[in-house]
């Protein structure tokens, strides 16, 4: 068993009434970087607190290198973790923020320098952080999570405040942690955020696994047979593949998504019947598309359960 | 009106709110009946016999009671600045002294009701335990009046310093080591003078029944000391608050 | 699932055991770089100085009278009837007392004593040795003023009782008897540099009255009167005596220190025929115990001390826990009670420093300024900062501020609140104090018991013997517990905070 690994093995946990996490079981590798996602709610700060060993699980276990968190001896060298950017306080300066977990550790001073140089934080760093904005906090936290240079990364939503130019540094980061050999965990509520960053997705709903799948395998299962097709003779394309027993959705002023039909045997179809176009091409989901399929069949598959209340 | 109904609802919908309001009440009640059933037969043979303000007696946790008014107006205003509330409160409601007055009403009306629930629960009780004797309206009405007051000063302080742990810092440190102090001086003229100029001590002599002519400061202009040091301090975080950026 | 073309990352950085020593490091970081808390410690010094000294200027005396001190230094009473002879070498005296009662209108006192001494000679505060009976408290062998042993629990009033004091060199031994026959060791005890020529015989005298009328704001205490007959017989001395015949002396002359007109009357001696001896006196052989307390005066600051020893040990806590930096705290280091102790070790340490600077500084002033209002020697004897009662006072209070910021964090943990927890800690420790003064005095000295105000007792100077009585007004400054129980209480209010503090932390979530 490898030490860069995050596992967790049927958590539970229950808040008062309310059941957080039910059940849920996945395992993130070294060397990839893990997309968590779930509409707010559905357990991910819990799960991302049970690694933590902030909240006991009710039964299960979560598992960092196959171990639980408080078996850790020196915990910042082997997990970093940015939970909540704004648990900073006010009057500390960022510089020193990172100090005190520095030496919690006994990490050399310059470690502190080194990380806030990665996150592109060496100015801010000498203010209190009561002036920070969520950017800088985000930042900050991140310099937090790379200081014991852990092989294993938990990150709570760490694009949220980040301007475009942030997000696209925030990826690229990511995916260079993860080609170091790093398991990387990135939580989102949002699929778009994760698009070219993660190699792998967790999806969660209601405290239970939705889906636990590679992204590429994920993205051609949601493109499926589709093919879009660009045409000026949209009515005539319609009725001509409807006809042909294609199902044939719209999908812009002159696009076509058809299903039911192969690319090949569509072009014939309209050579044939002299329906002009411009493009076929077998159509490619966003991860979004992926996500709303996947998490649809969710709704289906819970109400099929017999269970009143539906995942959102 | 509106705005005073817009507080009202603030107030009222914080949990500690009624949890602070709950222990004023209980405090005062087993504090008094505490202090009331301390004494013994060897001190108070007979009612006639008794040297000791009863009246005073039973409303003896109104030094525990006043800590609890104290919180509450702290944090009817500190709860704003620790959450940074105060910025949505300021755009619903710019006019910042009606505000204030909103919220000193809010308090005031909350503070009163709960102050009378208080004292005449506190000298009900006393009275079970030991004969109360002696004129008793104007030991209730001020002891109300001071709870009221102690949690308006409580308003003021957190208005004027933005922070709840200082002002609940300085206001004990008003009401608990300013009367300490005072009665542990050494020099005579300053322990009489801090008797009847600082809040506390003096405003407690609106709960004497007996021996008026032996205190430090006669009970209104007691009760009127603690009146100003809270209207003043009112005031002044009133000027800063209209002054200062949110 | 991808499988890992990768081998997994190691971190670059040694793995260095998370000690103890790290922890402590951390948490003081944490401390240092919250600018608001060093200056509010800084402050806290300031003010407690100021007002130690502020408190002190407001004292003032014209000096007390004469004063007796006795062969410790300290001061005492030392005035009493005295029957005796001298006696040269070795010896012994034994005597029955046959009855020990009040003479004047009043009950009789508990310290009332009745009974035989060994004294250096006749002066005000000079050595001695004594066996007595006592009203209420048995019969004592006492010496040197301060030394108090019990001997048996027979009352005079009952059966006569036999005492015997023998002297060999520097040791006298006090002994008793029910029948006169069978004698049982009270102790043996030394007087160093005692002379070869000692005074010798009966003695009797009696504390005054002292009555306490309390009644809300405000505290009378009448002191005075007290006067006692004891009878004796089967007196016999066994040694070399110049004198042949008893003289009596009221030692310290009878000095008109009360309000009754008696007070000034001098001692009575009557000797029956048959061999019994009256004497009638008043006054006692006892330390000192009135007058203001030098040591207690100096630290009027440290009540203002405490509050801000209280906010900094709750927003130590609290600080984390609204913002949710506890649970980067705890993601640092999951060993949660480490924590614990690792803040508590740290507030403690700061809190005790910042503390002892100010009550050493704050009690200097305070004594240069009693001095300069007239508490002068020898009445008032220099205190010096390196020794009893002054250091267990000035380290004590130190102590005490850096305990009450232990408490505030240890409540702290608990409630994870900062309002409730300075409100609870501050009514705790010093709304007790104030009860005190107001409420009838068995509740306020039981208040003073019970509370973690009783740690106030620790920065009492003047020591409160058991063989004298003493009406403990807490507005006087006395506390009843003795200084270090009294600091036990805050300790163990702590102790048990923290305890409950730990015991929150493990069973909940973060």
């Amino acid at each position: 068993m490898s030490d860069a690994t995050i596992e967790v093995l049927d958590l539970r946990k229950r808040y008062g009434r309310t059941l957080a996490v039910d059940g849920l079981s996945f395992r993130v590798e070294p060397g990839t970087v893990t997309g968590f996602v779930g509409p707010n709610g559905a357990g991910k700060s819990t799960t991302m607190r049970a690694l933590l060993g902030l909240d006991a699980p009710d039964e299960g276990a979560a598992l960092i290198g196959g171990r639980p968190y408080h078996a850790l001896r020196t915990p910042l060298l082997e997990v970093g973790a940015l939970l909540d950017a704004a648990a900073l306080h006010p009057a500390r300066r960022g510089r020193d923020h990172l100090r005190w977990l520095a030496h919690s550790h006994g990490l050399p001073a310059g470690r502190v320098d080194e990380v806030l140089e990665q996150v592109g934080m060496e100015t801010a760093a000498r203010r209190r952080a009561g002036g920070y904005s969520l950017g800088m906090r985000q930042r900050l936290g991140l310099a937090a999570a790379l200081l014991g240079d852990p092989p294993v990364l938990l990150l709570d939503e760490p694009v949220n405040g980040l301007d475009p130019e942030g997000i696209q540094w925030m990826r690229t980061l990511l995916r260079t942690l993860a080609a170091e050999g790093r398991a990387v965990l990135v939580s989102s509520h949002l699929m778009s955020e994760l698009e070219d960053t993660a190699d792998h997705l967790v999806v969660i709903g209601r405290g239970r696994l939705i889906a636990d799948t590679a992204v590429s395998d994920l993205l051609a299962a949601a493109s499926g047979d589709r093919v879009r097709l660009r045409t000026d003779a949209r009515a005539r394309a319609m009725e001509l593949l409807t006809a042909q027993g294609a199902t044939v959705a719209v999908t812009g002023r002159d696009t076509l998504t058809v299903t039911g039909l192969r690319a090949g045997r569509i072009v014939e179809l309209l050579n044939a019947d002299d329906v002009p176009f411009t493009e076929v091409g077998a159509h490619r989901a966003t991860l979004e598309e992926a996500y709303m399929e996947l998490t649809r069949d969710a709704v289906e598959f819970t109400a099929s359960a017999g269970t009143d209340e539906v995942a959102s | 009106m509106r705005w005073l109904h817009a507080e009202w609802t603030k107030l009222r919908t914080l949990p500690s709110t009624w949890w602070l309001l709950a222990s004023t009440v209980l405090l005062t009640v087993a504090v008094g009946a505490a202090a009331a059933s301390s004494l013994t037969s060897g001190v108070c043979p007979s009612p006639d016999a008794c040297h000791e303000d009863t009246v005073k007696l039973s409303l003896t946790g109104v030094w525990l009671g006043q800590a609890t008014c104290l919180v509450l107006g702290v944090l009817s205003m500190g709860s704003e600045y620790g959450t940074g509330t105060v910025r949505t409160t300021l755009s619903a409601m710019p006019l910042r002294w009606r505000l204030l007055a909103a919220k000193a009403a809010a308090l005031a009306l909350l503070t009163a009701a709960t102050g009378t629930v208080a004292i005449t629960a506190a000298l009900w009780t006393a009275r079970l335990v030991l004969p109360v004797r002696g004129p008793t309206l104007r030991a209730t009405i001020g002891s109300v009046l001071v709870l009221t007051l102690v949690a308006l000063l409580g308003l003021a302080l957190a208005t004027l310093l933005r922070d709840t742990a200082a002002g609940i810092t300085l206001g004990l440190g008003l009401l608990y080591v300013v009367p300490l102090l005072a009665d542990l001086l050494g020099s005579p003229l300053w322990r009489h003078r801090l008797h009847r100029w600082t809040p506390m001590p003096a405003a407690l002599s609106i709960q004497a029944t007996r021996n008026l002519n032996h205190l430090p400061i006669a009970p209104w202009p007691g009760l009127g000391v603690l009146a100003a040091y809270a209207a003043g301090l009112l005031l002044a975080g009133g000027v800063a608050f209209r002054l200062r950026d949110a | 699932m991808t499988t890992p073309t990768l081998t997994p990352y190691r971190s670059r950085l040694h793995p260095a055991r998370a000690g103890f020593g790290r922890l402590l490091h951390a948490e003081w970081t944490k401390f240092r770089t919250v600018r608001a808390w060093p200056v509010v410690l800084g402050v806290a010094v300031v003010a407690v100085v100021l007002i130690c000294r502020l408190g002190a200027s407001g004292s003032s005396t014209s000096g007390g009278g004469p004063q007796t001190f006795g062969p410790g230094g300290e001061r005492v009473v030392d005035l009493f009837r005295f029957a005796h002879r001298p006696l040269t070498g070795d010896g012994s005296i034994t005597v029955r007392v046959t009855g020990l009662k009040s003479a004047d209108s009043r009950s009789i006192e508990p310290w009332a004593k009745a009974g035989i001494i060994v004294k250096q000679n006749l002066q005000e505060g000079s050595a001695y040795a004594a066996v007595m009976a006592t009203p209420a408290h048995g019969i004592r062998m006492q010496w040197n003023f301060t030394h108090d042993t019990a001997g048996s629990a027979s009352d005079v009033a009952t059966a006569p009782h036999w005492l015997r004091l023998t002297r060999r060199g520097e040791h006298l031994t006090g002994y008793e008897s029910a029948d006169g026959r069978t004698w049982s060791k009270i102790k043996d005890v030394r007087l160093p540099g005692l002379p070869r020529t000692v005074q010798v015989g009966l003695l009797a005298g009696t504390p005054a009255h002292n009555n306490v009328h309390r009644a809300f704001g405000g505290t009378s205490e009448t002191y005075g009167g007290g006067l006692v007959t004891g009878t004796y017989d089967h007196l016999a001395l066994k040694g070399t005596s110049t004198a042949t015949a008893w003289k009596s002396t009221d030692v310290g002359g009878p000095v008109p220190n009360g309000p009754t007109p008696q007070d000034a009357q001098p001692g009575r001696t009557n000797v029956s025929p048959s061999g019994t001896y009256t004497l009638t006196g008043r006054g006692d052989i006892a330390p000192a115990e009135d007058g203001p307390d030098m040591v207690q005066m100096s630290f009027q600051g440290v009540f203002v001390g405490i509050l801000f020893m209280v906010a900094l040990g709750t927003l130590f806590v609290t600080g984390e826990y609204k913002r949710g930096l506890i649970r980067t705290t705890f993601t640092a280091t999951p060993a949660r009670l480490k924590v614990l102790a690792a803040k508590t070790t740290v507030i403690a340490a700061v809190t005790f420093a910042a503390g002892l600077l100010a009550t050493a500084v704050g009690f200097s002033l305070a004594q240069s300024v009693l001095r300069h209002n007239g508490f002068t020697p020898p009445e008032f004897p220099d205190l010096s900062l390196l020794q009893n009662p002054a250091l267990r006072a000035v380290v004590g209070s130190a102590a005490l501020l850096s305990l009450v910021a232990v408490l505030a964090l240890g409540v702290a943990a608990v409630l994870r609140n900062s309002a409730g927890t300075i409100a609870v800690v501050v009514a705790l420790v010093i709304l007790p104090q104030i009860l005190s003064f107001a409420f009838p005095l068995p509740a306020a000295q039981w208040l003073l018991r019970v509370t973690p105000a009783a740690a106030f007792a620790i920065q009492q100077g003047v020591t409160r013997y058991p063989q004298v009585d003493h009406n403990c007004l807490p507005e006087s400054g006395c506390y009843p517990l003795s200084p270090w129980h009294g600091f036990a209480v805050l300790a163990a209010y702590a102790v048990a905070a923290l305890l409950l503090a730990a015991w929150r932390l493990r069973r909940r979530d973060a």
